[in-house]
């Protein structure tokens, strides 16, 4: 083995020390911080930084900026919910199925909407949203304004359901990993690279033989799908739902990691959450009390600091920055880019022949 | 090779193209003129699919490819380089190269091709690491070119390469387009406003005006003719 390839090779291993590390850090969270606020603000950034990472797919790598997430969200929460509690399923089956009904209604209903382009996909993004708001709010099968609940009773894996939180803070750190993975994979895909030049151009990838239909339609079916399983967990979690939980304030939650973390990253909802979701509730435990609304005002000014003089969001600023450099060299030992391109190259070469 | 018949095309209720025939054989250069707005451009779309054509016959190599889906007819064969060059501005000059390799058959032979159009533009080669939004404008062309050859084109569809390009280099890219014609056998469809340099370049040409074939004949014999002197060359 060469010089090159044990370079490349202890820096592939320093990063995978490096990640598990995290991990790991993430998975003793619950053996040290008994505090169930602590936990519960936890469990809010996995399943909020999860639905944003579904927003990112569309809005980040595919360029089709929707508004109307919390409405997949509510739909996968309410499919699920009425599979539970009208034709008691089995609770991990209806989520299954909830996803799956939720990625059809947005296939269907996106198809006729993708004629539309930039700003105008994004109104009917918001109207779709809304729409479904009120289609539940006058529907006496979904409960009216008031909403459903799920059934209580003794703590059964089975059924999805505890009095503590530890289960639902580990089910939604394997969500939120599962949903990275999985979009680890399309961004590396044939699908991840059309979709970024259907972002880029949509008239030059079709010249090029990418059908932009086809690909936006499957983002958004996959976008739809994975926010459909957020909702599914959160009813689980909350055991209530009602439409409250797809007003537009929310889909717009839904954005903020991932433009915070940076929009061009898979990983930036993840950091976008674990920094904003924590500072929405610091602020309304903290600034609340001394004036009513205060909270709101500086989580707007935290997010306006954010877009004014880092519109590439953090980790746009990240990749380009010293502290990269330093990570890079001094911590993971990464060797030269050329270096990993030639054992990478050298690698393919003899897997083909 | 191509067989354009009777071609009608146009947006919603709103026709563009009226019964458009046209031919190009293998290896020929052959130059679509017109003005702003005379439906280049729609027929360009019509031809590669991006448009559906209400009536006529798109023939390429003996098959109808009128109704057919722009994939398909790129992997018949017919790539084109799109009108104001629209390449992946964020990705890098290697990656816009890949992508032009997109499907099976032209991405098993991407090295290959990768070579030959780094061959034609050496300067595409240094800076094959560079996003390609930094590119000057006439490399930005090349690359558009470069992306449409690793395609492999049969027909290769040029849509107004001169657009806001300095002349010497609408000059280099029209003699790649003349050298691929006559050395590999590959017909070209250029599509220009410039009808001095793309006569100059083609063996024959067509002149649309308001969406309709005006005049036919061979470059030398349109750049003789009076109304194309009077309308488009300002003599």
């Amino acid at each position: 083995m060469s010089v090159n390839e044990k370079a490349v090779r202890a820096y592939r291993r320093n990063t995978i020390i490096c990640l598990g590390g995290i991990l790991a850090v993430f998975l003793l969270i619950p053996a040290f911080v008994k505090n169930p606020y602590t936990l519960n603000v936890f469990i809010l950034i996995f399943y909020t930084s999860t639905l944003s990472m579904a927003w990112n797919l569309l809005g980040g790598m595919t360029g089709q900026n929707s508004l109307g997430h919390a409405a997949y969200m509510g739909l996968g929460a309410y499919a699920a919910s009425m599979l539970i509690t009208k034709a008691h399923l089995n609770p991990w089956l209806s989520g299954i199925l909830g996803m799956i009904a939720v990625g059809l209604v947005a296939g269907v209903i996106f198809y006729p909407c993708f004629i539309l382009k930039g700003p105008y996909f994004t109104l009917v993004s918001i109207a779709f949203g809304e729409a479904l708001r009120q289609f539940i709010i006058n529907s006496a099968f979904f409960g009216r304004a008031s909403g459903i609940g799920l059934p209580f009773g003794r703590d059964s894996w089975l059924d999805f359901r505890f009095g503590s939180k530890e289960p639902y803070y580990y089910v939604g750190l394997v969500m939120l990993l599962l949903v990275y993975l999985v979009m680890k994979k399309i961004e590396r895909s044939r699908m991840g690279y059309a979709l970024r030049t259907i972002r880029e151009d949509e008239d030059a990838a079709a010249a090029i033989g990418i059908n932009p239909m086809k690909y936006k339609i499957m983002a958004v079916v996959v976008s739809a799908m994975v926010a459909g399983l957020v909702g599914f967990f959160y009813a689980s979690y909350i055991r209530y739902i009602d439409p409250e939980m797809m007003i537009q304030a929310k889909s717009t939650e839904s954005v903020l990691p991932a433009v915070v973390g940076g929009a061009a990253f898979v990983e930036g909802p993840l950091v976008g959450g674990l920094i904003m979701v924590p500072l929405s509730e610091f602020l309304r435990a903290n600034f609340s009390k001394i004036l009513p609304g205060i909270n709101m005002l500086l989580y707007a000014v935290a997010l306006l600091a954010v877009i004014r003089f880092r519109p590439a969001g953090i980790l746009g600023w990240y990749s380009h920055s010293k502290l990269k450099t330093f990570i890079d060299t001094k911590i993971l030992k990464k060797p030269p880019i050329e270096v990993i391109e030639e054992v990478e190259l050298a690698r393919r070469q003899r897997k083909e022949a | 090779m191509l067989n354009v018949k009777d071609l009608r095309a146009g947006y919603g209720a709103i026709n563009i193209l009226w019964d458009i025939s046209f031919q190009v054989a293998e290896g020929e250069i052959v130059a679509i003129l017109g003005s702003n707005g005379a439906g280049k451009t729609t027929m360009v779309r019509a031809v590669t699919g991006m448009v559906r054509p209400s009536a006529g016959v798109v023939q390429f190599n003996g098959e109808d490819l009128a109704k057919k889906s722009s994939r398909y007819i790129l992997d018949q064969g017919i790539v084109q380089v799109p009108e104001g060059r629209q390449i992946f501005t964020e990705m890098t000059v290697l990656e816009n190269l890949e992508m032009g390799a997109f499907n099976k058959e032209t991405r098993a032979a991407f090295q290959e091709n990768l070579r030959t159009a780094y061959q034609r533009f050496p300067r595409l080669e240094e800076r094959a690491k560079q996003a390609a939004g930094t590119l000057s404008g006439g490399e930005q062309q090349m690359l558009a070119v470069a992306r449409a050859l690793i395609g492999m084109p049969k027909l290769l569809i040029l849509d107004e390469p001169s657009l806001g390009l300095a002349p010497n280099i609408v000059d280099d890219i029209l003699q790649v387009a003349a050298d691929m014609a006559r050395r590999d056998r590959i017909s070209v469809l250029l599509v220009e406003q410039d009808i001095t340099k793309a006569l100059a370049c083609a063996d024959r040409g067509y002149v649309i005006e308001n969406g309709r074939i005006a005049l036919e004949g061979t470059a030398a014999a349109l750049s003789a003719n009076e109304h194309v002197k009077k309308a488009y060359l300002g003599i």
